[in-house]
């Protein structure tokens, strides 16, 4: 069992969801993957918290710390999140019948009239692997239906995308909306897009701009130290 | 620069001797690629009209996308205009932009949102508006090697008079062609047309496509247009290898090369022998941090120069991209990326080079001072091609840097005289192999990416292994302190004779 525990952890560094994926230096395919592995696992009756204690938060860890060393680059982490993404959706009924909850629900939208979505997916990857309950609505998203999607859900947070300066302005539709219903005090709002500062996020009245999908993950986890 | 007109022409710009990248070989395996995935793969299309046009060509619809037959694009190739005349208030700054010639001319590009001001000694960033336009269209009607001028800053007045405004700015304040680029919005196309009176005077640019594979509903619609008014278009398509295209150059040029074969072939389903400018811009991701746009890296400039090659293939007008600095500001290290990027660009031979001047932090920032910097430099570089008609690329670009700098008070060290050598190394080095195999694979990977629905998740994985094998280049930067004064008396000095 601890090997398949350690071909756990290390699929998860090396980033792989499947059989089929080849891997951070193109020459993994056809040796089993996060998925299979997992699975067989669960098949062998190992506890999903022992396959999370031992196997994905000690590799995230070790993925965080190849990043923090530039031998990681942007691309290793999304795909050590989609692995981690893989072996949760397997693990998530089991820990779900043992009440383990998760960090917060977060709802993600590019905005309305905006095709962009590379911005947004790299988040939702990310924050979806560091355990947030992600809703992602898609690309070109009305204002009511991401303030309609607020309400439903009961969402912590909200993540704002935008590329075109065009758009950009529908972002203020947004969180007016979210005043219109009461609902802004109850969600924080998360910015970001190529053509968006900080100084844009203040005088629209979002809470955060967000650099990147790490800053924004970092944004959060430090909103999580000041409950 | 005694170049302004080249001997027994009646157009401005600079005729050199081409340098190619790619062979005929390697532009006809790029096509087939190219239509491979159009024939297969598709193109997102959701305009109704350009759907009913596609169909009535034989194109068939599924699930979003457009299948076009191999038939229609190679057609519309042919169809295409393949010399046009950009004309001017001036008419000794007409352009005849020809497709299998090798006349370059350098023109702004914009639509930034931001301003760079110089005071005291250092720049400060604010947001456009109209004055600005106004200012940067006068300094370039004053510098000679701008050659045309596209839209730089968009006039800060409500969306229905920012067309018209826009145009008025630019009839009241340059005699030299007139890109406007976009129109925020495409009812004013008439109003404007009787503006200008001649619409020879006016081009646009049009970013139809989303990489990867699909076509923007609105900006289709202003296309459309403009092709129906017979007005020149560049078709504009902007992947980031690694994110909205492989990070392979093979894969990233064939899909980018598909893109605007698709509004290409749209084109000519509207009005046979559209005025087509072709600009692909296959840019790089920077994978080593937030996945931003690498404008001026030497990957970038290599698959931008590469671009020309197959613009030449196929003996259509192109419109290139050069000089946008990934920097924020004025600095050694933008003026040395901005130099290896327009020789580059200069010797593909892309006829209409567009942002070549005065940009900066990707496409977001302009800065006055920097459009006279840029002006400087490539009149210079315009001395270096002309000086030796058989030149040898490699001593263009060592050189170019190095006079470019030293221009502005910087001397190269050693240090800097290597990464030099490196940059230009880098974009000589072709990194990967131009074979039916690899752009089957490629095809293959464009496919999966885009049936997968997060196609950025999977260039971005698939990265990895490019990424380990060295395809985007890592160096080290250009220090140094400019001398901007004498720039900045000269800006005031041009603007100030145009009084208020």
């Amino acid at each position: 069992m601890d090997k398949l525990l350690d071909d756990i952890k290390n699929n998860l560094i090396a980033g792989r969801v499947d059989r089929q994926d080849e891997g951070p230096d193109g020459t993994m395919e056809g040796q089993p993957g996060m998925r299979e592995l997992v699975q067989e696992a669960i098949e062998m009756g190992v506890p999903p918290s022992t396959i999370m204690a031992q196997c994905l938060n000690p590799g995230m860890e070790e993925v965080g710390r190849l990043y923090e060393n530039g031998e990681y680059l942007t691309p290793d982490m999304l795909a050590a999140a989609e692995s981690v993404n893989t072996a949760m959706t397997l693990l998530e009924p089991l820990l779900l019948e043992n009440n383990i909850t998760n960090n917060g629900k977060f709802v993600m939208a590019t905005v309305e009239g905006d095709l962009h979505d590379i911005g947004k997916n790299i988040v939702v990857t990310l924050l979806r692997g560091s355990g947030y309950d992600i809703q992602d609505l898609g690309t070109s998203v009305q204002a009511d239906q991401i303030v309609s999607a607020i309400k439903e859900s009961q969402a912590n947070f909200l993540g704002l995308s935008a590329l075109l300066t065009s758009t950009m302005g529908k972002m203020k539709e947004v969180i007016d909306k979210l005043k219109e219903e009461n609902l802004r005090e109850k969600v924080k709002v998360f910015i970001g897009g190529a053509p968006l500062t900080e100084e844009y996020a203040r005088k629209i009245g979002a809470d955060f701009f967000c650099e990147d999908a790490f800053d924004a993950l970092n944004k959060l986890n430090s909103l999580k130290k000041k409950k | 620069m005694q170049n302004r007109k080249p001997k027994n022409s009646p157009f401005r710009g600079l005729d050199i001797q081409r340098h190619s990248f790619l062979s005929d070989k390697d532009c006809r395996l790029i096509h087939e690629g190219s239509c491979q995935l159009l024939e297969e793969v598709g193109i997102g299309v959701t305009h109704a009209g350009a759907v009913k046009l596609f169909e009535k060509e034989g194109a068939t619809k599924q699930n979003g996308r457009m299948f076009i037959p191999r038939m229609i694009v190679e057609r519309s190739i042919q169809q295409t205009e393949k010399n046009i005349v950009l004309k001017a208030l001036d008419s000794t700054n007409n352009l005849g932009i020809e497709g299998k010639n090798s006349r370059v001319h350098y023109g702004t590009g914009g639509q930034a949102l931001y301003v760079l001001d110089y005071k005291d000694g250092a720049f400060e960033k604010k947001a456009a508006v109209t004055q600005d336009l106004i200012d940067i269209v006068r300094i370039c009607e004053n510098l000679e090697n701008v050659d045309f001028i596209t839209r730089p800053v968009e006039p800060n007045v409500q969306d229905e008079d920012m067309d018209l405004t826009k145009t008025r700015i630019f009839l009241e304040n340059t005699s030299k062609h007139i890109n406007l680029a976009n129109l925020i919005q495409i009812e004013k196309l008439p109003e404007i047309i009787s503006m200008v009176q001649n619409k020879e005077l006016i081009s646009f640019i049009a970013c139809v496509l989303v990489s990867p594979l699909s076509m923007a509903e609105s900006t289709t619609e202003k296309f459309i247009r403009f092709i129906q008014e017979d007005i020149p278009v560049a078709i504009s398509s902007c992947p980031q290898a690694g994110t909205t295209a492989p990070l392979s150059e093979v894969g990233e040029l064939m899909q980018v090369n598909a893109e605007v074969l698709s509004a290409l072939t749209l084109a000519n389903l509207v009005r046979p022998g559209a005025k087509i400018l072709y600009r692909g811009i296959p840019i790089t991701s920077n994978l080593h941090t937030n996945v931003s746009p690498r404008w001026c890296q030497p990957d970038s400039i290599r698959r931008i120069a590469i671009i020309s090659d197959m613009t030449h293939f196929y003996g259509i007008p192109c419109c290139g991209t050069a000089g946008v600095s990934d920097e924020k500001e004025p600095n050694p290290q933008a003026i040395a990326e901005k130099t290896l990027s327009w020789i580059f660009e200069t010797a593909s031979g892309a006829q209409f080079i567009n942002s070549a001047l005065g940009m900066l932090e990707q496409v977001l920032t302009v800065c006055p001072e920097q459009y006279i910097i840029d002006d400087m430099v490539i009149g210079r570089i315009k001395q270096l091609f002309l000086k030796s008609p058989d030149y040898n690329l490699r001593d263009i670009a060592r050189t170019g840097v190095e006079e470019a700098l030293s221009m502005f008070g910087v001397q190269m060290d050693s240090a800097m005289k290597e990464e030099v050598s490196s940059r230009i190394n880098f974009i000589f080095s072709g990194q990967e192999e131009y074979s039916a195999d690899h752009v089957q694979a490629q095809a293959d990977l464009i496919k999966k990416a885009i049936i997968s629905g997060k196609s950025s998740n999977v260039f971005l994985k698939t990265s990895r292994s490019g990424l380990r094998r060295g395809w985007l280049y890592s160096g080290k930067r250009f220090e140094g302190r400019l001398e901007l004064e004498d720039l900045h008396l000269l800006k005031t000095e041009i603007l100030d004779s145009y009084g208020n």
